[in-house]
């Protein structure tokens, strides 16, 4: 297959200057590779014989809006302003609005769940995982059930290989949802390329809770875009572990539509060498009362480059919404080039809105410290880096997940493999 | 200069942007031998400690510091930590995201000798956290986070006795800490004494930590500069008198130049 760009590419809803160059990524992928089925899914057969779908789930919903939907007038200024034909100089009550104004607050007054429905890296990149992956995998639970499934994506050298995954929780279930984006490289070094795409709906006070671990070598590009549906009383939580590949991109958008859904995302992540991360949260709170925290906690080494946008987009209607997102990172070198952008966008009162990062190099008396245990500057930098891995390994869902972590630390770190002994 | 001293630190002097702290000072520590520096706040008995360990703040502006038969005076603080120095912190940095084990296993790697794998390290270090009455859950945590005084001490008096350095500078170690902390860094100096062998060089204010000790020589150091060396029976004099003296001598001679 020949080289191809995916343009635009986890893009934030509200773009700032472009000069600064993070509104979004251009995502390149390796030419020359070949398609590979490497995926395999390890879950009960009742949670993957069904007749359930991710459409249908959100049809239903969207039935349910509807009949409760009020039909008073909406009067807002910017609600004249979008639905107007042509602006008019004697209108001088209605405000000009912007493109992204214009687009959110038609998307505002369509109320269509199917047609608001994103996910975090793009549209693009959807329909390029949807084809490498050549079908989609339904998991589906019922009504109070307790579920769990482990996604495997293992690449290779020279191919390309994807998992499309659609979860559709029911009523008051769970489900814990494990995806493992792992890659070796071989002596040859070639690129490859995995990826997985997630849909998921979150029922009425269902619970899904999904860990999504990133261990590929150092010559694969990883694509891992996911959207949510939140239903009334819906509660996510998402644990994102990127730890390895040369280019990563992990998006996710989340739907807070039901009332009181709540959606935690947890991300750790490492960048070593001349890797980059690229992250793109979006999480639209439609529902009054909805909750959605965000907290991120990497490390940087080498000449590594990482770009985190996390957008909270507090819709009207929302009343008695809050929404947290915070940043740890350490620049363990100063060749690293690190960015964060935090966007809390509002058009709700009463709600809450909250954003804070913590970035900084590691402070001299820390490395003074350090040397007086005997570690040099290098050497502290690989400390850093072994206890975002250790603590990865620690936490690791299964035991597969684990030697991945293994493997990739060993690469990155001489002895590794003897904090694996330590552990066993 | 003594020829059989492991420690050799001749006429140093020493500034922090172009404020000079130590003056001309002279200090011989012999293997084995425990000493005490003792002196009044701000006398620069810590950064004495510092200076001898490297501490890239401080400017050497004269003078040398020999250690084992080496000139370190120019070395980076891991060369000298891996000479066999030691320094423990009287205020210990917290490092968030590394959790201590992680740290100690980093500390020992590539030490001949020390070198430990796996399963033997774990053990040796949960041996030594129950030596110093530490709770091993500790070891999983962030170094030095929500850590209280007393047990930044005694992660302090771990390293010491994992590291097994042959000589080792305690700065206010026992600052701070209440009856129950003191009497495991004493415990944790005693371990270090027996089992390594290693030399002391104490820096204190406290005359209590040492009454368990065998000191072979004590130093007071006042404005910079050692001013008055003797033995042990100096302690129980301090205790009693305090440094009053020593300052208005440092005062008077200061005057008079």
């Amino acid at each position: 297959m020949d080289a191809l760009k995916i343009k635009q590419a986890s893009a934030m809803p509200a773009p700032t200057w472009g000069w600064l160059r993070m509104n979004d990524t251009a995502i390149e992928i390796p030419a020359g590779l070949e398609r590979a089925r490497a995926v395999t899914i390890e879950a009960d057969e009742d949670l993957t014989e069904t007749h359930a779908s991710f459409e249908g789930a959100v049809e239903k919903l969207q039935e349910r809006l509807d009949a409760v939907r009020a039909d008073a007038p909406d009067t807002r200024a910017c609600v004249r302003a979008a639905e107007r034909e042509q602006e008019l100089l004697d209108d001088l009550d209605t405000p000009a609005l912007s493109a992204y104004q214009l687009a959110a607050t038609r998307e505002e007054i369509a109320g269509d769940v199917a047609h608001a429905f994103e996910t975090g890296i793009g549209i693009d990149a959807r329909s390029y995982l949807n084809f490498l992956a050549g079908g989609t995998v339904v998991l589906a639970t019922e009504e109070g059930a307790c579920e769990q499934a482990i996604v495997r994506v293992a690449g290779t050298s020279g191919h390309m290989a994807g998992a499309a995954v659609d979860v559709v929780a029911a009523k008051g279930s769970t489900l814990d949802v494990v995806i493992s984006l792992d890659g070796v490289a071989d002596s040859s070094r070639a690129a490859g390329l995995i990826g997985s795409e997630l849909r998921v709906f979150a029922g009425e006070g269902a619970r899904v809770n999904v860990t999504v671990y990133i261990t590929a070598d150092d010559v694969f590009t990883v694509l891992d875009d996911a959207g949510y549906v939140l239903d009334e009383g819906a509660r996510v939580n998402v644990r994102h572990v990127v730890l390895g590949g040369a280019h990563t991109y992990t998006g996710l958008a989340s739907d807070l539509r039901g009332d009181t859904a709540r959606m935690e995302i947890d991300t750790r992540y490492l960048a070593a060498g001349d890797d980059t991360r690229d992250f793109n949260y979006i999480i639209r709170h439609r529902g009054r009362r909805t909750f959605s925290n965000m907290d991120a906690n990497g490390v940087l080494t080498g000449t590594s480059k990482k770009v985190l946008r996390g957008t909270i987009d507090l819709i009207h209607g929302c009343k008695g919404a809050e929404g947290s997102e915070r940043e740890t990172v350490l620049l363990a070198n100063k060749g690293v080039d690190n960015k964060t952008v935090p966007v809390i966008l509002c058009d709700e009162d009463d709600v809450a809105g909250n954003h804070g990062a913590t970035i900084g190099h590691v402070r001299p008396e820390q490395l003074f410290y350090l040397g007086c245990r005997g570690l040099s500057q290098e050497q502290a930098e690989a400390l850093f880096t072994a206890a975002k891995l250790e603590d990865a390994a620690l936490s690791a869902p299964d035991e597969q997940i684990r030697a991945n972590v293994i493997r990739l630390g060993s690469a990155l770190i001489e002895d590794f493999a003897d904090f694996e002994e330590e552990i066993a | 200069m003594s020829t059989d001293a492991l420690l050799s630190v001749a006429d140093l002097t020493a500034s922090v942007d172009e404020k000079t702290i130590l003056h001309g000072v002279n200090l011989q520590v012999a293997a084995g031998e425990t000493h005490v520096i003792m002196g009044p706040n701000g006398a620069g008995k810590s950064t004495m400690g510092h200076v001898i360990m490297g501490d890239p703040v401080y400017t050497v502006n004269s003078g040398s510091i020999i250690f084992d038969g080496a000139d370190i005076t120019e070395l980076s603080c891991d060369k000298r930590s891996r000479a066999g120095l030691f320094l423990s912190f009287q205020a210990p940095v917290e490092i968030p995201g590394v959790p201590l084990s992680s740290f100690l296993r980093a500390s020992i790697a590539g030490r001949p000798g020390l070198e430990m794998r796996g399963k033997e390290f774990r053990r040796r270090v949960k041996e030594l956290a129950a030596q110093l009455d530490m709770d091993t859950a500790y070891l999983n945590r962030e170094l030095g986070v929500g850590f209280s005084g007393g047990e930044k001490k005694k992660v302090e008096m771990l390293q010491l006795l994992l590291l097994q350095p042959k000589l080792a500078i305690l700065d206010e170690t026992d600052s701070g800490l209440d009856v129950d902390a003191l009497s495991v860094v004493s415990r944790g100096m005693d371990a270090y004494r027996s089992t390594c062998d290693g030399s002391l060089v104490i820096i204190t204010h406290n005359t209590r930590i040492l009454e368990h000790l065998d000191v072979d020589r004590v130093h007071v150091m006042v404005s910079g500069r050692i001013v008055r060396e003797d033995d042990a029976s100096l302690i129980p004099w301090i205790d009693e008198h305090g440094f009053e003296s020593f300052e208005r001598e440092a005062d008077e001679t200061a005057d008079a130049c």
